[in-house]
């Protein structure tokens, strides 16, 4: 798909500078979503290029305003919604729940 | 693909997975042929760059036979085609008034995205 994605030949985005000593994760929330990603894969109900497109299903000004790792979790809970792990409630109330917890 | 049990997370995790396919299919293309990437516009998952559509390059190897992201994608399908490095010129991709136009680019890219030209 023609999506926000495909970067190649875009202007205005800078140079890339690459970090020296540049760490694996940056956060621990993006370990927590690479674990997660794979462990959902084992599962076998998608694969690695229907992944990368629910990455790329991303809505465009969203995906180029977000991280890497925003990318992977965001497509990794589209799978889980469209293949029945989980649903929209339940993500809604675990986030009011985290939220909760925080506030005390 | 059995269930990933933690003994074998270490494993799994360092052999990677690969989507070359152990399969017998005939290649259209050889090294040194001069091709034309097609202009597709898929609604889904594709590996053919935007920059990189009906453009002339020349096929500089042939990787083998892997399974077709596009299809992979959509459906499941295991479908294996030939996987080709092309080699484009600047000149070819960004047009004529770019800074370095003998540069070269190679992309890999899936025989279903390569016309015969030339």
């Amino acid at each position: 798909m023609n999506g926000a994605h495909d970067l190649g030949g875009m202007h205005g985005f800078g140079p890339i500078n690459p970090e020296v000593d540049e760490p694996v994760f940056h956060e621990e929330w993006e370990r927590r979503a690479f674990a997660i990603t794979l462990a959902m894969g084992s599962h076998c109900k998608w694969n690695l290029d229907m992944s990368r497109y629910a990455r790329e299903s991303m809505e465009p000004a969203e995906y180029l305003s977000t991280s890497y790792y925003e990318h992977w979790i965001h497509g990794l809970e589209l799978l889980l919604l469209e293949k029945g792990f989980l649903t929209e409630d339940e993500i809604q109330q675990r986030m009011s729940d985290i939220a909760a917890q925080e506030k005390t | 693909m059995s269930v990933l049990t933690p003994d074998r997370v270490q494993e799994v995790l360092r052999k990677g997975g690969s989507a070359r396919l152990d399969e017998k299919v005939s290649a259209q293309f050889q090294a040194g042929d001069q091709v034309l990437t097609r202009n597709i516009n898929p609604v889904g998952h594709t590996r053919l760059p935007r920059y990189a559509r009906d453009k002339h390059g020349v096929i500089d190897c042939d990787h083998g036979v892997f399974i077709f992201p596009d299809i992979h994608a959509a459906t499941g399908e295991k479908t294996g085609q030939h996987l080709y490095s092309v080699c484009f010129t600047s000149a070819e991709l960004w047009g004529e008034n770019t800074k370095h136009p003998d540069d070269l680019v190679y992309i890999d890219l899936f025989e279903s995205y390569l016309l015969a030209s030339g």
